[in-house]
């Protein structure tokens, strides 16, 4: 779900830029006004790094696989530190396997960063108070299916419409429908996945379900 | 992390102080990402292949470092001169080629081979973490420079802790190519243990960065210094871009 360069026109690149760079202006707000926002790096960073690990486990669906996203799991273990953990793990797919792009990384970060941080706002709101294996399991599916529904919505209808070429309302919107209707299996799995590994969390070892 | 294939000082480009490197990479590739006119690309397609001579990089190891990230955009250009356009150059009956569609196809093709050549020939020139350094010098904030510094430091670490896992997991009969219920479950603990272990190794790391003065001082000096070769290489990227992009606007007047 990464854009990858050469594909979007500049004015939608640099907007990507300035979006991603006001979300990360608010986020490293946020986390200086901690008592000792130091403390954070290091498991903010672990955390990004075992994320980035995990992404390149693969799931058998016959006849191929797929990889894990886990990026609303990352948004609510990460909370303010998503936005920047995203971009940097971005650059360095980017810079390493050439996955995604250099000039489309404020873009991606738009693409797979705010569903990340709707996935957190959503999941701690629905666990504030108690934190039961049945509600921890249905609000990280919803978390984990809702921030790649909202990634892929957001990258079909960025492919789409600013690829510079005339596509016609009619084949456009066949193509957003296409592309949406693929990815929901791969919503569930990852929902499952997320709503799996929370409960998993919630059992061994809560404080990382905490988040950073 | 080291994506390195050649020595220090073996080229032009390595001998650059990477913040200069870096501003004249990004001055470039977004001027590349600026070009709409068809015309343009020859310009653009040489910068690339000058650039690829300065870098003394083999070209086998570059053309392996697009293999991937090729096949990633092969499909939009094969369906785009299909699907997009009036114009109809050939008429198979059930499809049609048209010309828009092959016209932005090519453009696409062409931009993203000279952004992603130029992003590899440069970024693969210093280890990453430097490049990184190099951010932090030029203002990226400490918060995001340090956790990338670490997630560069530790991504090796994590990934050949989750690969012994599964290693431990497949001799003890897990069979990882059997979809179902079952398999899922053991990849959400594998994911679920990973993600334990590395919050744990982050308690020790924090307390030994610590140890070592982290968050004391600040005021870390940079270790960059600039010398005439790097103002002459990022006048030549400016140059390069600005000849792009101006005669992007000029065609198009």
């Amino acid at each position: 779900m990464h854009i990858p360069d050469g594909i979007l026109p500049l004015p939608v690149t640099l907007g990507g830029y300035a979006a991603c760079a006001a979300a990360v202006f608010f986020c490293l707000h946020r986390i200086n006004m901690r008592p000792d926002p130091q403390a954070d790096i290091p498991k903010a960073a672990l955390l990004t790094a075992a994320f980035f690990a995990a992404s390149l486990i693969h799931i058998p669906i016959p006849p191929a696989s797929v990889h894990l996203m886990l990026s609303g799991l990352l948004g609510v273990l990460l909370g303010f530190f998503a936005i920047p953990a995203i971009l940097i793990g971005l650059f360095f797919q980017a810079a390493m396997f050439g996955h995604g792009g250099l000039t489309t990384l404020g873009i991606n970060g738009v693409i797979i960063g705010f569903p990340a941080m709707a996935a957190h706002y959503m999941f701690r709101l629905g666990t504030l108070g108690q934190q039961g294996p049945k509600q921890t399991a249905a609000f990280a599916f919803l978390a984990g299916s809702l921030a790649i529904m909202l990634s892929v919505l957001l990258f079909s209808l960025l492919l789409v419409t600013a690829v510079p070429a005339d596509l016609g309302a009619a084949v456009e919107k066949t193509a957003i429908v296409m592309i949406i209707a693929a990815h929901v299996p791969l919503a569930l799995i990852e929902g499952a996945i997320t709503a799996m590994i929370a409960t998993f969390l919630l059992r061994v070892s809560p404080r990382v379900l905490h988040g950073v | 992390m080291s994506c390195r294939v050649t020595q220090p000082g073996s080229s032009v480009l390595h001998r650059m102080d990477p913040r200069f490197r870096l501003v004249g990479l990004f001055v470039l590739i977004f001027a590349f990402s600026f070009v709409s006119d068809f015309r343009l690309l020859a310009a653009m397609l040489a910068f690339t292949l000058i650039l690829f001579f300065l870098s003394g990089l083999p070209a086998r190891f570059i053309l392996q470092k697009l293999k991937l990230p090729s096949l990633i955009i092969l499909v939009l250009v094969l369906v785009l001169p299909f699907v997009s356009g009036q114009n109809i150059l050939l008429d198979l009956g059930f499809i049609s080629l048209k010309q828009e569609g092959l016209y932005a196809s090519g453009l696409i093709a062409a931009r993203f081979l000279c952004i992603i050549t130029t992003v590899m020939i440069v970024l693969h020139t210093a280890p990453l973490l430097t490049h990184v350094q190099a951010m932090r010098a030029m203002g990226l904030p400490w918060i995001m420079a340090d956790m990338a510094l670490l997630v560069g430091r530790y991504l090796e670490v994590l990934g050949s802790d989750l690969k012994r896992m599964h290693t431990a997991m497949r001799l003890r009969g897990l069979n990882s190519s059997r979809p179902g219920l079952y398999v899922l479950r053991t990849r959400a603990w594998l994911c679920g243990s990973l993600l334990v272990r590395g919050l744990e190794r982050a308690d020790w790391v924090y307390r030994a960065m610590r140890l070592r003065g982290y968050g004391h001082s600040r005021a870390a000096t940079s270790q960059f210094r600039a010398t005439a070769l790097d103002m002459a290489g990022l006048a030549a990227a400016l140059m390069a871009a600005g000849t792009v992009m101006g005669l992007e606007i000029w065609l198009g007047l």
